[in-house]
């Protein structure tokens, strides 16, 4: 009886083969797969990069910013980055398509830049990252998240300095 | 040039694959034996079969960063496939060296030695991603018979 029941599973679910090549392949919602990067997000802390044990990620300074680069041929999706990105700025996806020509080898590269700007208060040269407000009691709110985003690191310093003596 | 396509469409056969492991931690050897031996993923779907022997192989997979003590028996291997051979770099150790990038034991890329036509990054790539990297070989192996 048992061999009949398996026939009917059989006729009725059809083979268990994975139709991959021809039919897209079912994929975990918590694959650790290729890496995405949001430069809006980046704190510029460099902490993947410092953690990252095949230094697939790498940070360059260049006269436009702060330029990122992560490549998925070296990368081993072990998730380090993810899990010490403080504001969540680097994850990873489930996609897992990664097969490609030996003419793309050094092009199969995640890029993100973070740009200069110009702060409102001094006048100085910039990096246009996230602020740190990890640690900042009572939260910002919106409008002063955005003030604090738009200063250098010396001038957000003085800012949140000036809100502790107010508060 | 029709006819010549046309001989060339009568004339296709399965592709084999052979596995060099060149220092390889195993894992992407797994994955690999997972892809054909299991019936979820199995690659003979496409045609291909593994082979025990160099001389009957078409298409090769390399995997490991090429350690020093191997690379000379892995050369001999490679030599011994006949041509026209399609050259799959599995994980990726061969394809940069991984962790193991700029360690004085091993001689990754593998690219400096062998003709690498497809890569499949990953440490290890999951069966679907080798069944791609595979399919993607086959398509370049039919171009070139």
């Amino acid at each position: 009886m048992n061999f009949l029941s398996l026939f009917a599973r059989n006729l009725i679910e059809g083979p268990y083969t994975d139709p991959f090549p021809f039919k897209p392949a079912p994929t975990a919602k918590r694959f650790r797969g290729k890496i995405a990067f949001d430069p809006v997000t980046c704190e510029a802390c460099r902490q993947c990069e410092r953690v990252c044990p095949a230094g697939a990620i790498r940070f360059t300074r260049t006269k436009d910013g702060l330029e990122f680069d992560c490549w998925h041929d070296s990368c081993v999706f072990c998730g380090n980055c993810e899990f010490h990105c403080p504001t969540g700025a680097i994850h990873q996806t489930v996609d897992w398509h990664l097969a490609h020509g030996q003419a793309d080898k050094f092009s199969a590269v995640e890029h993100g830049l973070i740009p200069f700007k110009v702060c409102p208060s001094c006048g100085g040269k910039a990096l246009d990252s996230a602020p740190a407000t990890a640690g900042i009691t009572p939260a910002l709110s919106a409008e002063e998240a955005g003030e604090l985003r738009a200063l250098c690191p010396k001038c957000r310093a003085k800012f949140i300095k000036a809100r502790r003596t107010r508060t | 040039m029709t006819m010549i396509s046309k001989l060339k469409s009568m004339a296709v056969k399965s592709p084999w694959i052979y596995r060099i492991n060149a220092g390889s931690c195993n894992g992407c050897d797994v994955e690999m034996a997972t892809t054909a031996l299991i019936p979820r993923y199995d690659v003979e779907r496409l045609g291909c079969q593994y082979c025990g022997s160099p001389r009957h192989a078409d298409i090769v997979l390399i995997s490991g960063p090429l350690t020093r003590g191997v690379v000379d028996a892995a050369l001999k291997v490679f030599a011994e496939i006949p041509d026209p051979k399609v050259t799959v770099a599995v994980g990726v150790c061969p394809i940069s060296g991984g962790i193991f990038r700029e360690s004085y034991a091993i001689l990754a890329p593998i690219d400096q030695y062998f003709p690498v036509d497809v890569n499949v990054p990953g440490c290890p790539p999951r069966p679907q991603a080798i069944i791609e990297g595979i399919a993607q070989a086959v398509a370049i192996w039919r171009d070139r018979l």
